[in-house]
C-alpha cells in the first residue's frame, strides 16, 4: 500500500534497454513489428500498446566535460521512458467505461475487461503514451506492474536495470533519494541537472508525476512536453461554452416557435 | 495460478508415468499482456510517421510526434454531423410541443422523425467506431462528470428516448408520456448539439484545446443549420416555412461567425496550431465550409419567398456542416503528428507564469 513509484534517473543510463526486454518479457507482450528507424540505436521508436518502456538514445552537439578537446562537440542522452502515472491523470478522467482506474498504490491501471476501446484516452494523454493496438481493439499501457507489487516485487524494468536508472518504492523515499542525487550533481558541476515532474510545484497541469525523471536538457529533447496540462482543465472551460450554446439554441428555438405563432396568428 | 478462459490447466498436464516431469501449467501466458489480440506482421503496429513540418524554434526528438493521433475513424466526425442534427431536431421539436400551442404538430412530427433516425444513426455510428463493438453497454455502467464521452452518451441515450415517445406517443392519447418526450427533447437536444465541442476541446490535441471556448458555439450552431436544413428538404407549408427559416437563419449565421472566432481563438495560439485550417486537405474542407455555409446563408436571406432556393441552400448547409465537421476532425488529428505545435505553446504558458525547475 501508499504511494508507488518510478524515479528514473537518466544520468544513469547507459541505453541497454534491459528494463524494455524485462517488461515485454513478464508482461508476455506480443511483438510490435521489426523495424528499422534510421533513428540513432533507437528501433523501438515510441511508447506503445505493446511497448510500455522505451529508451530514447539522443545525440547532442554538447562538449564532453573531459578537458581534452579534440573530440567533437558530442553527448548521449538516454532516457527510459514510460507512463508517468500522473496525479491527475488525463486518460483515468477522460474514460467512459472506468475501465481506467487509481489503484491502492496510487498508480493508474487499465481494467482490460471492462476496456471497450474507444480511443478517448489516447486523445487525452498529454505525453502521448495510451494507445490502442488494431487487432485487439483495447487500450494499454504501462500497469507499473499491478500483478508484481501486489506481492512486494520490484516491478519488471527496475528490477532489471543494471544501473539503477530506474528506481522503483514509495514515492514519498524517491523524492528523497532524487533531491539527493540532484544535489549531489550540482555539487560535481553538473548545474543544467533538474527534476521534471516531481511534484504539483513544479508540474501543476497534472499535480505531479508518480513516475518522475531526472533530466540534463530541455524536456522537449526527451519528446517530454514543458508544461503538460490535464485536458480536464480545457474541458471545464469549454462546458461553460457549451452551456451558454445550449441556453442561446434554447431561446431560439423558442423565438422561432413565437414568431411562427404570430405568422399563423 | 490462475488460467486463460478455454484452457484447463488440469487437461494439459502430462498424464501420470510416462516419465516427463513438465508442469504444462507453465507453458500458459497470463501475463498482463499475454491477452492482447495480435497478429504477425511485417510492418511495425506503429509506422513512425514522418509528416513534421520542418524548422521552428524548439528541438524535437528526431522530429517525431509527441502525441499519439486520435484513433477514431471517419464514423467519428461522422457522428458530430448525425447527433448535431439530431439535437437541433430534437430541441425545435420539443420547443414547439411545449410552446406551440397545438398549432405546428404536423411539423413536431417531422422534427421527431429527423432527430429519431440521426439519433439512430449516431448510435450506430458510435458503436461501430468502438475498438470491441461488443462493449458498447461498458459505457453506462458508470456516471462519469470527467468525461464528456460518458455525459454525451447519457445524453445520447436521453434525446434517443424522447424523441421515441414523441414519434410514437406524441399525437396519441397518453399525454403524460407525451408531455415527457416534448420536455425531454427540449432539455437534451441542444446539450446534444453543443457538448461535442467540448469532447474535442478536453483532450491534448493542440488545435482542438485552443479552440476550446468557440468550438461548442460552432457546433451548436452548424446543428442548428444542418437539422434546419434537413427540415427545409421535406414539403412545408408556408408557415411551417417561416419558422423553421428563422431557425436556419440564425443557426447558419452562428455557424460563419463561430468559425471566424475559432480562427481567432486558434490564431492566438501559434501559426503551427493554424496551420492546418489552413494547407492541404483539412484546409481545403475548412475553407469548403466557410464558403457553403456563408452561400447557404446568403440564399436563406434573399430567398424568402422562393421554395427552390430555400432546397438549394438547405443543400449548401448540409455540405457546409459535414466540411466543417471533418475539417476540424482532420486539422486537429494534423497538429498531432507535429510535435513543435504542442511544444511551442506550452513553453509559451510555462514561461508566463515562470515555473521554478524546467530550464
Amino acid at each position: 500500500m501508499g504511494q508507488k513509484g518510478f524515479f528514473t534517473d537518466t544520468t544513469l543510463c547507459i541505453g541497454c534497454k534491459a528494463c524494455e526486454v524485462a517488461c515485454k518479457q513478464w508482461n508476455q507482450l506480443p511483438e510490435d513489428g521489426f523495424a528499422f528507424t534510421g533513428m540513432s540505436y533507437d528501433n523501438t521508436g515510441q511508447l506503445g500498446a505493446s511497448t510500455w518502456r522505451h529508451v530514447a538514445f539522443i545525440e547532442r552537439p554538447v562538449p564532453t566535460p573531459e578537458k581534452d578537446t579534440t573530440l567533437p562537440a558530442f553527448r548521449w542522452l538516454m532516457e527510459s521512458d514510460v507512463c508517468k502515472h500522473c496525479q491527475r491523470a488525463g486518460c483515468l478522467e477522460a474514460c467512459p467505461t472506468g475501465a481506467i482506474i487509481r489503484t491502492e498504490f496510487d498508480t493508474v491501471y487499465v481494467q482490460p475487461d471492462v476496456c471497450n476501446g474507444c480511443g478517448y484516452c489516447i486523445s487525452a494523454c498529454p505525453f502521448g503514451v495510451i494507445d490502442r493496438r488494431e487487432e485487439d481493439g483495447r487500450a494499454w499501457k504501462c500497469t507499473l506492474c499491478y500483478d508484481r507489487i501486489g506481492e512486494d516485487m520490484t516491478p519488471a524494468c527496475a528490477k532489471a536495470c543494471p544501473t539503477e536508472s530506474i528506481q522503483y518504492g514509495d514515492l514519498e523515499a524517491l523524492h528523497g533519494r532524487a533531491e539527493q542525487r540532484l544535489a549531489a550533481l550540482h555539487a560535481l558541476g553538473v548545474t543544467d541537472a533538474y527534476l521534471y515532474g516531481k511534484d504539483a510545484q513544479s508540474q501543476p497541469g497534472t499535480g505531479g508525476l508518480n513516475a518522475f525523471f531526472l533530466l540534463l536538457e530541455k524536456p522537449e529533447v526527451y519528446n517530454l512536453p514543458p508544461y503538460p496540462v490535464v485536458p480536464t482543465v480545457f474541458g471545464n472551460e469549454s462546458w461553460r461554452s457549451a452551456g451558454v450554446a445550449a441556453v442561446g439554441a434554447m431561446g431560439i428555438a423558442l423565438a422561432a416557435v413565437l414568431f411562427g405563432r404570430s405568422q399563423r396568428g | 495460478m490462475k488460467s486463460l478462459p478455454g484452457f484447463d490447466v488440469k487437461t494439459l498436464e502430462s498424464p501420470k508415468g510416462d516419465g516427463r516431469n513438465v508442469d504444462a501449467s507453465r507453458g500458459i501466458l497470463v501475463g498482463e499482456g499475454a491477452q492482447q489480440r495480435s497478429v504477425h506482421q511485417e510492418v511495425p503496429a506503429h509506422p513512425l510517421p514522418r509528416t513534421a513540418p520542418q524548422g521552428g524554434t524548439s528541438p524535437t526528438y528526431y522530429e517525431q510526434p509527441m502525441l499519439k493521433q486520435p484513433v477514431w475513424r471517419w464514423m467519428v466526425p461522422a457522428y458530430f454531423y448525425t447527433g448535431g442534427m439530431a439535437g437541433g431536431a430534437a430541441l425545435l421539436g420539443g420547443a414547439i410541443g411545449l410552446f406551440g400551442g397545438g398549432r405546428f404538430a404536423r411539423l413536431e412530427q417531422r422534427c421527431y422523425q429527423v432527430g429519431f433516425v440521426n439519433a439512430s444513426v449516431s448510435g450506430v455510428l458510435l458503436i461501430a467506431d468502438l475498438g470491441r463493438p461488443t462493449r458498447f453497454l461498458n459505457m453506462m455502467r458508470v456516471f462519469r462528470p470527467t468525461s464528456p464521452m460518458n455525459l454525451g452518451v447519457w445524453l445520447l441515450s436521453g434525446a434517443v428516448v424522447s424523441l421515441g415517445f414523441g414519434v410514437t406517443v406524441s399525437r396519441s392519447r397518453l399525454w403524460p408520456l407525451a408531455m415527457l418526450g416534448r420536455a425531454g427533447c427540449f432539455v437534451f437536444g441542444a446539450p446534444l448539439a453543443s457538448y461535442t465541442g467540448v469532447l474535442l476541446a478536453n483532450t491534448a490535441v493542440p488545435l482542438w484545446q485552443s479552440a476550446r471556448k468557440s468550438l461548442p458555439l460552432l457546433f451548436m450552431g452548424s446543428a442548428l443549420a444542418s437539422s434546419s436544413a434537413a427540415l427545409e428538404m421535406l414539403p412545408l407549408e408556408e408557415d411551417e416555412r417561416k419558422l423553421v427559416g428563422l431557425f436556419a437563419l440564425v443557426g447558419r449565421a452562428a455557424e460563419l461567425a463561430m468559425g471566424v472566432a475559432l480562427e481567432r481563438e486558434v490564431r492566438a495560439e501559434g501559426a503551427r496550431v493554424e496551420q492546418p485550417l489552413r494547407t492541404g486537405a483539412s484546409g481545403a474542407l475548412w475553407k469548403a465550409s466557410k464558403v457553403l455555409t456563408g452561400a447557404s446563408l446568403a440564399l436563406t436571406l434573399v430567398s424568402r419567398k422562393s421554395k427552390r432556393w430555400d432546397q438549394v441552400a438547405a443543400v449548401a448547409a448540409t455540405l457546409g456542416a459535414l466540411a466543417l465537421r471533418f475539417g476540424i476532425y482532420h486539422a486537429g488529428s494534423r497538429t498531432t503528428r507535429d510535435a513543435r505545435a504542442s511544444f511551442e505553446p506550452q513553453r509559451e504558458r510555462a514561461e508566463g507564469i515562470r515555473l521554478p525547475v524546467v530550464p
